[in-house]
């Protein structure tokens, strides 16, 4: 089989939870390494929680590597612990995965990854971009060997950690603007997709069924997100978000996205975090190289969930 | 007509062929009471759109003295658009003279003396940069409690036009848009998000040219001027932003209109006259805007057709 060379950048986290015991389940994918950041939770808490999620999923093999600890200019505005709770993973304590803790830093390792990689990387970034914005600082050549990066993170319109930004752009918008920046091509996957692919209440219902120790984990998992959603009004169900830019690495007609430009804002005093784009408007910008998703089939992804929940 | 409780209303603008054509509605609507016709600079600079105005006047036969207002934004350098509207800020067709003098009183002045004076509550309805009426409320806050509502055409809570985080009239004072927001008073804003549905295309300004009276045949003119740019652009038809302002008011019917919470960026590399709004009410602000978002467009031509028809045996 022909494999896509995948690296996965995360910051795990409930909905990363979901996105990478999918991932582990999908035969195309090759996954090089995953780097974890700090964002949803501290970088301690997400290297463990990446650690015994992959452990759990059976694929000790796969390397994990400790990145950033805070964002590139400043410190952590805020984590998303109201949502993932304080441990990112809403209180479930995994297995401890026994794999031998990495000591080689994200940036350089992925730097490696790619570099040693026989066909151009995949990057897809499911977390705060610090550590990519610090892999391309380090190593400007880099940008050669990335075909392109997948993120989760911003929003055409709107946004869910100030009225008009994302958690994950909000968190370092200084290292979201370096990647829209840095010429590689940038597949974004922002709120105005991922809010529309949901896991439903059912979808946890069915899932509970399942009986096998992943299923069982996220099924406890949920319940701290779920609980806070219930004192929201704008939203009531668990979103895939981060399993979106990892599926399109492999599935990509499931998402329907269009060419356009996008940038961080970093100065703003009220849009600070907020992903501008000429997609709707009469301006453009001279460099348009992102691809902006505004939808995606839905009923498949949360198929192609379940299904890989289901087989572990 | 007579019996009808005129609205007393403050007509400020750019004109611009979607000033114009928002004011050609305005004087059609017998619900208003046109109390003073006020210039402030955008769309061309401040003689240019004054000249317009005056010339407008003179085709609606509308007996009201224009006043001038602000050459320049509040706070930034002034932008102006004449890729939309030309050299003179209104090219196309042949429009009458000035019948009246300029106004000696300025824009600000003139707002405040209707204000002072009238008995009814008056609206004004701001269809260029909100400098006039940022000024008028930073300078006269006695006179807030005069103002009925701030209807404006400005912003975009999804997108912008003029840069890729703004529209072009909130873009030219950003300061005079926060000032407004923030006033406490009812604003209502018709921003992209409707002017961009508010099209109308090349066969139903035919509908208006072949009302075959002198204004209908002007404002077809406008509109073909308009549309040269508007069309480069990859409209399929012209985007009718102005007008909506109007039409908003006297047919909120047609018109999807919520509230929010919205902001104005001041600051900001790519975002600067970005009008925020709060969808989820994340800020825990309450709404101080009237958000128009949506409208039902054959609806909105046919009003448009219609008011245009009122011009039958008129004389320029």
């Amino acid at each position: 089989m022909n494999k896509k060379a995948i690296w996965i950048d995360c910051d795990t986290g409930v909905d990363d939870a979901f996105a990478l015991f999918t991932a582990l389940k999908i035969e195309e994918l090759d996954i090089l390494g995953i780097s974890v950041t700090d964002g949803n939770t501290s970088l301690d808490n997400g290297f463990r929680n990446t650690r015994n999620v992959v452990s759990l999923a059976g694929k000790e093999d796969i390397r994990i590597y400790k990145g950033a600890n805070k964002p590139l200019i400043g410190k952590s505005a805020m984590d998303a612990s109201e949502f993932h709770g304080e441990d990112g993973l809403g209180g479930v304590i995994l297995p401890e995965s026994k794999a031998e803790v990495e000591r080689k830093l994200a940036w350089d390792a992925l730097y490696e990854a790619v570099k040693n990689s026989k066909e151009k990387v995949t990057v897809c970034a499911i977390a705060p971009l610090t550590n990519i914005a610090t892999a391309i600082a380090k190593h400007p050549d880099i940008v050669d060997y990335i075909e392109e990066i997948n993120m989760m993170g911003g929003a055409a319109a709107g946004g869910n950690t100030t009225c008009c930004a994302e958690f994950n752009v909000y968190h370092d918008p200084e290292a979201a603007e370096n990647i829209f920046k840095s010429g590689i091509p940038v597949n974004m996957f922002g709120l105005d997709v991922t809010m529309k692919v949901n896991f439903s209440r059912a979808d946890i219902k069915e899932m509970e069924t399942y009986g096998n120790p992943v299923a069982e984990a996220l099924k406890e998992m949920v319940k701290y997100p779920l609980a806070y959603l219930d004192t929201v009004s704008y939203q009531n169900d668990i979103c895939l978000h981060d399993t979106l830019p990892i599926l399109y690495a492999v599935k990509p007609e499931l998402f329907k996205g269009e060419k356009c430009a996008v940038y961080a804002e970093t100065q703003g005093s009220i849009t600070r975090g907020k992903t501008v784009t000429d997609l709707w408007t009469d301006f453009k910008f001279e460099d348009r190289h992102c691809r902006l998703f505004l939808d995606a089939d839905r009923e498949e992804i949360v198929k192609i969930t379940k299904e890989a929940i289901k087989n572990y | 007509m007579s019996d009808i409780k005129k609205r007393p209303v403050i007509l400020d603008g750019d004109p611009g062929h979607d000033d114009a054509i928002a004011w050609v509605l305005a004087a059609t609507c017998p619900e208003f009471d046109i109390k003073a016709i006020t210039t402030v600079a955008g769309n061309q600079t401040l003689e240019k759109v004054t000249y317009n105005a005056r010339r407008i006047a003179a085709l609606l036969h509308l007996d009201i003295e224009v006043a001038k207002g602000r050459n320049r934004p509040l706070c930034g350098d002034l932008i102006i658009a004449p890729n939309f509207h030309g050299e003179t800020g209104l090219d196309g067709p042949k429009l009458p003279e000035p019948h009246l003098p300029l106004s000696s009183l300025s824009a600000i002045e003139m707002m405040a003396k209707v204000l002072r004076e009238s008995e009814e509550k008056v609206t004004i309805i701001s269809t260029g940069a909100q400098t006039n009426t940022a000024a008028l409320l930073i300078a006269h806050p006695e006179l807030h409690e005069k103002i009925e509502m701030i209807s404006t055409m400005g912003g975009g809570l999804r997108n912008g036009n003029w840069t890729a985080g703004a529209e072009f009239n909130i873009l030219v004072d950003p300061e005079a848009a926060h000032i407004v927001a923030h006033s406490g008073l009812p604003v209502q804003m018709c921003g992209l998000d409707v002017t961009e549905k508010a099209l109308v295309y090349p066969e139903e300004w035919d509908r208006i040219r072949a009302l075959h009276n002198p204004v209908a045949e002007v404002v077809a003119g406008w509109f073909d001027f308009f549309f040269i740019h508007v069309s480069s652009l990859g409209w399929a038809g012209a985007t009718t932003h102005d007008p909506c302002a109007v039409m908003s008011l006297v047919h909120p019917e047609i018109f999807d209109i919520r509230d929010y919470y919205v902001d104005i960026e001041l600051n900001g590399k790519y975002t600067r006259g970005a009008t925020v709004a709060d969808f989820d009410n994340i800020s825990g602000n309450k709404p101080n805007m009237r958000c128009v978002v949506g409208l039902n467009r054959e609806k909105f031509v046919d009003y448009l057709v219609e008011a245009c028809s009122r011009f039958e045996g008129w004389e320029i």
